[in-house]
C-alpha cells in the first residue's frame, strides 16, 4: 500500500494537469491569481525541460541500453574466463632487473 | 515490401532515444495547455459557444500528460541502468589492465626462455665441434713441452745480455733451415761452402746432415752440436758454446741484427 501511494505521488510530482486545473479554476473565478498560476506553469514546464536535460543514461531508447547492458555483462563473463584460463597457466618467477 | 517499411518505421521509432521523446511531449504538453488557456479565455469574453474543440484539446492534453509521467518512468529506470553499466565498464576496464598485465609477463617470459634456447643451443653446438675436433691431452701436453724448450715464452735461466739465442727463429737459423737450404742447395754443390751462417747457427737439419762432404767433416769435427732431435731437449748452452765464438764471429760479418741488439 504504501509503494503503492509513493507511486502515485510520484507519478503527480510529473503531471502538469493538476496546474492547468489550478489556471482554469482561477479563470472561472476571475482570480487575480490567474497569472500567479500561469507562471507556476510555465515555471514547472522549464524545471522539466532542465531535470530532462540532466537525467543520465536517456541518449538512446530502453532496448538499445539494454542490449549494450547485455553486451557489457558478456564481456566481464568472458574477460573474467579469460583472466582465469591464464592464472591457472604454469606461471613463471621473474626476477625483478637489479 | 510494406511490411519491410512498417518495420523498419517501428524500428526506427522504438529506436528514438527518451529524452527526445520526453522534451517533444513537454513541448505537446505546453502547446495543448496555451491552446486551451486561450480558448477558455476567449470564450469568456466573447461569450461564443464552442463546438466541442476544448474538450478535444483538453483529452489530448490528458493523453499527453500521461504519456509524459510514464516517459518519466521509464527515464528513471533508464537511470538506474546506466549507473549498472558505469559499474560494468569500470570492471571491464579493470579486466582489461590485468590481463594487459598479464600479456606482457608472459612477454617477458617468453623473451628469458628464448634466450635460453638460444644460448643453450649455441652450447650443445661448440660441444659438439669440440668433440669432433678433439685432441688428446697428451699431445697437447707434448707440444707445450715442446714450446717452452725451444725457450720461446721464457728466456733460459742462464740467458745473460751478449747470449745470441732468442725465443724466435733467427736470420742464421733460417738460412740454416730447410728452405734456406734448398736454395741455396745448387750453389753449395759448386763451391762446397755453406753459408757461414748455417754452420754457426750449428743446427742442420738431419736431412741435409749426409749430403755434403763439408757438414759431415764439421760433425766429425764436433763442431755441429747434437741436433735436437730429441723433442723434449734443448741444448745446455755449454754445449754450444763453441757455436756462440763462431756467432759472434759472424755476426760482423753478416747483418743479423740479433747480435746487434745484445
Amino acid at each position: 500500500m504504501a509503494s503503492a501511494v509513493a507511486v502515485v505521488e510520484e507519478a503527480e510530482d510529473y503531471s502538469f494537469l493538476p496546474i492547468i486545473h489550478d489556471v482554469i479554476k482561477c479563470m472561472d473565478k476571475d482570480s487575480p491569481d490567474v497569472h500567479q498560476e500561469l507562471n507556476k506553469l510555465k515555471t514547472k514546464i522549464q524545471e522539466a525541460r532542465e531535470q530532462i536535460a540532466a537525467m543520465p543514461g536517456i541518449d538512446m531508447s530502453p532496448a538499445l541500453q539494454e542490449s549494450r547492458l547485455r553486451t557489457l555483462r558478456e564481456q566481464v563473463q568472458t574477460k573474467n574466463q579469460l583472466l582465469q584460463k591464464y592464472k591457472s597457466l604454469c606461471m613463471f618467477d621473474i626476477p625483478k632487473p637489479s | 515490401m510494406r511490411k519491410r517499411g512498417e518495420t523498419v518505421m517501428a524500428a526506427a521509432a522504438a529506436e528514438k532515444p527518451t529524452k527526445e521523446k520526453l522534451l517533444s511531449t513537454l513541448d505537446d504538453i505546453e502547446v495543448l495547455s496555451r491552446e486551451l488557456i486561450e480558448m477558455l479565455a476567449l470564450s469568456r469574453t466573447q461569450k461564443l459557444p464552442q463546438p466541442g474543440e476544448d474538450t478535444d484539446i483538453l483529452e489530448l492534453l490528458v493523453q499527453r500528460d500521461k504519456e509524459f509521467q510514464e516517459l518519466m518512468q521509464t527515464a528513471v529506470e533508464q537511470g538506474k541502468v546506466h549507473q549498472e553499466m558505469q559499474a560494468l565498464e569500470k570492471e571491464v576496464e579493470k579486466r582489461d589492465s590485468d590481463i594487459q598485465q598479464l600479456q606482457k609477463q608472459l612477454k617477458e617470459a617468453e623473451h628469458i626462455l628464448a634466450t635460453a634456447v638460444y644460448q643453450a643451443k649455441e652450447k650443445l653446438k661448440s660441444i659438439e665441434k669440440a668433440r669432433k675436433g678433439s685432441i688428446s691431452s697428451e699431445e697437447i701436453i707434448k707440444y707445450a713441452h715442446r714450446i717452452s724448450a725451444s725457450n720461446a715464452v721464457c728466456a733460459p735461466l742462464n740467458w745473460v745480455p751478449g747470449d745470441p739465442r732468442r725465443p724466435y727463429p733467427t736470420d742464421l737459423e733460417m738460412r740454416s733451415g730447410i728452405l734456406g737450404n734448398m736454395s741455396n742447395m745448387s750453389t753449395n754443390g759448386v763451391n762446397g761452402h755453406l753459408p757461414g751462417d748455417a754452420l754457426a747457427a750449428g743446427r742442420l737439419p738431419d736431412i741435409l746432415t749426409p749430403q755434403y762432404p763439408w757438414q759431415s767433416a764439421d760433425v766429425s769435427m764436433g763442431i755441429l752440436p747434437p741436433h735436437h732431435g730429441n723433442d723434449f731437449g734443448l741444448e745446455p748452452p755449454g754445449h754450444n758454446k763453441e757455436n756462440e765464438d763462431d756467432v759472434e764471429a759472424m755476426s760482423t760479418d753478416s747483418s743479423s741484427s740479433s747480435s746487434d741488439s745484445d
